[in-house]
């Protein structure tokens, strides 16, 4: 066999490859599908943190903040435990970032609340004094596009297997169901059902009567996806 | 002297002649710099011993005739000399095979680098660091690091001097707003500042110990502003027949019973930061990650605030 091999120089390649392609196979692809794997306590994005994260990708917040907390402590201290992998399980695309103008908001929905974002969406200096992030003050009129939130929730879980409406386990032991509506309509039903608890902790006159009314501006979405980065 | 050798001496005069033409020709030389020396050397070194070793091997080719037996395996009409392995490549190979599986089973998995390893051993350090410089702080020294802590953390919401930036946070810098008061009688709390489930009736469940009926508007406003005043003025009467009960008589709280509405103290900010709060401005956070001497700390700096 060896002799036949030797006589015969592109398939002794192609063993070759076939035998170094087996041996990265074993060492990577177990360890790369366990780190992938989602970590306890991540659950998908619900219908208006998903919304959310749409309007934080249109207004290219990822461009000045970044979503990975590296290990060291000096980060750790401020943003909370370093992150993994797993973590970016239902992030499609992940939102990491490569330039910190602002901080890293992986975690941000640990230590800021509804009330702090909408202070600091509406006039960023006016609670972080010298701050020189603009204001998104459009955010507070602009109607969120639960839809194409909606239609990114079908695919995912259609395509990825992303588990909505199934249990999802918890760091407590318990499990959570994150909903997805079966219709449009109903995941109209659901993004409003939670854009109503965010309004009740805000103070924007216009923003509540917005979603009194059934309709959902940005901000809303926004914070709940803030709220969500946990 | 042949014609290899004196070739070899040639060109390396020639190749020396051109490095220190090149050197001396460059800009200041050598300038009395060890890393221009160093690579200066390295060059005459590189020039002699390449001349050394083509010399030696273009000569043996020359001069050298086959001897020794031939192995009896042909390799495509190519034979091998039956040699004895060179001692300084055997001792090299056995060598390897002992460093290789010290290197498998202990070098490897013992000293193998880890960027959480070393994220570990920081953390470590740092946590051993705090105990033994600032575990034990007490008065001033304790306050200057609430401070510290403060400015890190709670300035975003409370503002550097702790007012609260016009109504978006608490004012730390006195106990309670009147406000907040009226907020807390007629909705109830449960903020857990005693760090545990004691939830507070709202206006329904909080009865006129004089009149035997709820408490009333006008009631609420009264004491409201009683305690946003630090207990003085109108409406010490309502206090006392509605809130004293739970909140003393001088509005200092009871253990396990209610907490102080007159002064802040450190156990009531250390369960604040642990539990977050929610009342009549909004929602705080949780501040976990601060340690139980930061939390002290904090509780230290704020109470000093109004005193």
């Amino acid at each position: 066999m060896f002799h036949w091999l030797e006589k015969h120089p592109f398939f002794f390649a192609v063993g070759i490859f076939v035998t170094i392609a087996f041996a990265g196979l074993v060492e990577i692809l177990p360890n790369f599908a366990q780190a992938s794997r989602p970590v306890i306590g991540t659950t998908p994005y619900s219908t208006l943190e998903l919304t959310g994260r749409h309007v934080y990708i249109k207004n290219s917040c990822n461009a000045c903040h970044s979503q990975l907390v590296r290990p060291f402590k000096s980060e750790t201290d401020r943003y909370g435990h370093y992150s993994l992998s797993g973590e970016y399980a239902y992030d499609r695309p992940f939102l990491w970032g490569s330039k910190r103008t602002g901080p890293d908001l992986m975690r941000v929905g640990n230590y800021r609340t509804t009330d702090w974002h909408e202070n600091h969406m509406k006039n960023p200096a006016s609670v972080v004094p010298g701050s020189i992030m603009p204001a998104y003050k459009w955010m507070f009129t602009n109607k969120a596009d639960v839809e194409t939130a909606y239609a990114e929730q079908l695919t995912v879980a259609q395509f990825f297997s992303v588990p909505y409406n199934k249990e999802v386990p918890m760091k407590d032991g318990s499990t959570k169901v994150v909903k997805m509506g079966a219709s449009i309509a109903e995941a109209n039903e659901l993004a409003l059902a939670e854009a109503k608890v965010i309004a009740a902790n805000m103070k924007d006159q216009d923003v509540k009567d917005a979603v009194a009314k059934g309709e959902i501006p940005e901000i809303v979405a926004l914070i709940a996806y803030m709220n969500s980065l946990k | 002297m042949n014609k290899l050798y004196l070739g070899g001496i040639i060109f390396t005069a020639l190749m020396l002649l051109f490095t220190y033409m090149s050197v001396s020709g460059s800009e200041g030389g050598l300038n009395g710099d060890i890393v221009n020396m160093l690579a200066v050397a390295g060059a005459v070194a590189l020039v002699i011993i390449t001349v050394f070793v083509v010399t030696k091997y273009v000569r043996q080719m020359q001069t050298d005739t086959a001897d020794g037996q031939l192995a009896d395996e042909k390799w495509d009409g190519i034979g091998e000399y039956l040699n004895d392995l060179p001692m300084g490549w055997a001792i090299l190979f056995f060598a390897l095979i002992v460093w290789g599986m010290w290197y498998f089973v202990m070098g490897y998995p013992v000293n193998a680098y880890s960027q959480i390893g070393e994220y570990n051993e920081d953390s470590a350090a740092h946590n051993t660091k705090f105990e033994t410089q600032y575990a034990s702080i007490t008065g001033d020294k304790l306050v200057e690091m609430g401070e510290s802590v403060f400015l890190a953390e709670c300035k975003v919401c409370h503002g550097i001097n702790a007012d609260g930036i016009d109504g978006k946070a608490a004012n730390l810098n006195k106990r309670v707003e009147a406000k907040s008061v009226k907020h807390v009688v007629i909705n109830g709390s449960n903020n857990k500042l005693l760090g545990m489930e004691m939830p507070m009736p709202d206006r329904n469940g909080l009865v006129n110990g004089a009149t035997g009926a709820a408490i009333t508007d006008a009631e609420i406003d009264a004491v409201s502003t009683f305690v946003a005043n630090g207990m003085k003025g109108a409406g010490a009467d309502v206090f006392a027949n509605v809130c004293a009960a739970c909140h003393g008589a001088d509005g200092k709280g009871m253990d396990s019973v209610a907490p102080s509405i007159a002064t802040f103290n450190p156990t009531l900010v250390a369960n604040v930061l642990t539990h977050g709060k929610k009342g009549a401005i909004g929602e705080m956070p949780k501040f976990d990650r601060l340690n139980a001497k930061q939390k002290e700390a904090v509780g230290a700096y704020i109470t000093n605030l109004s005193k």
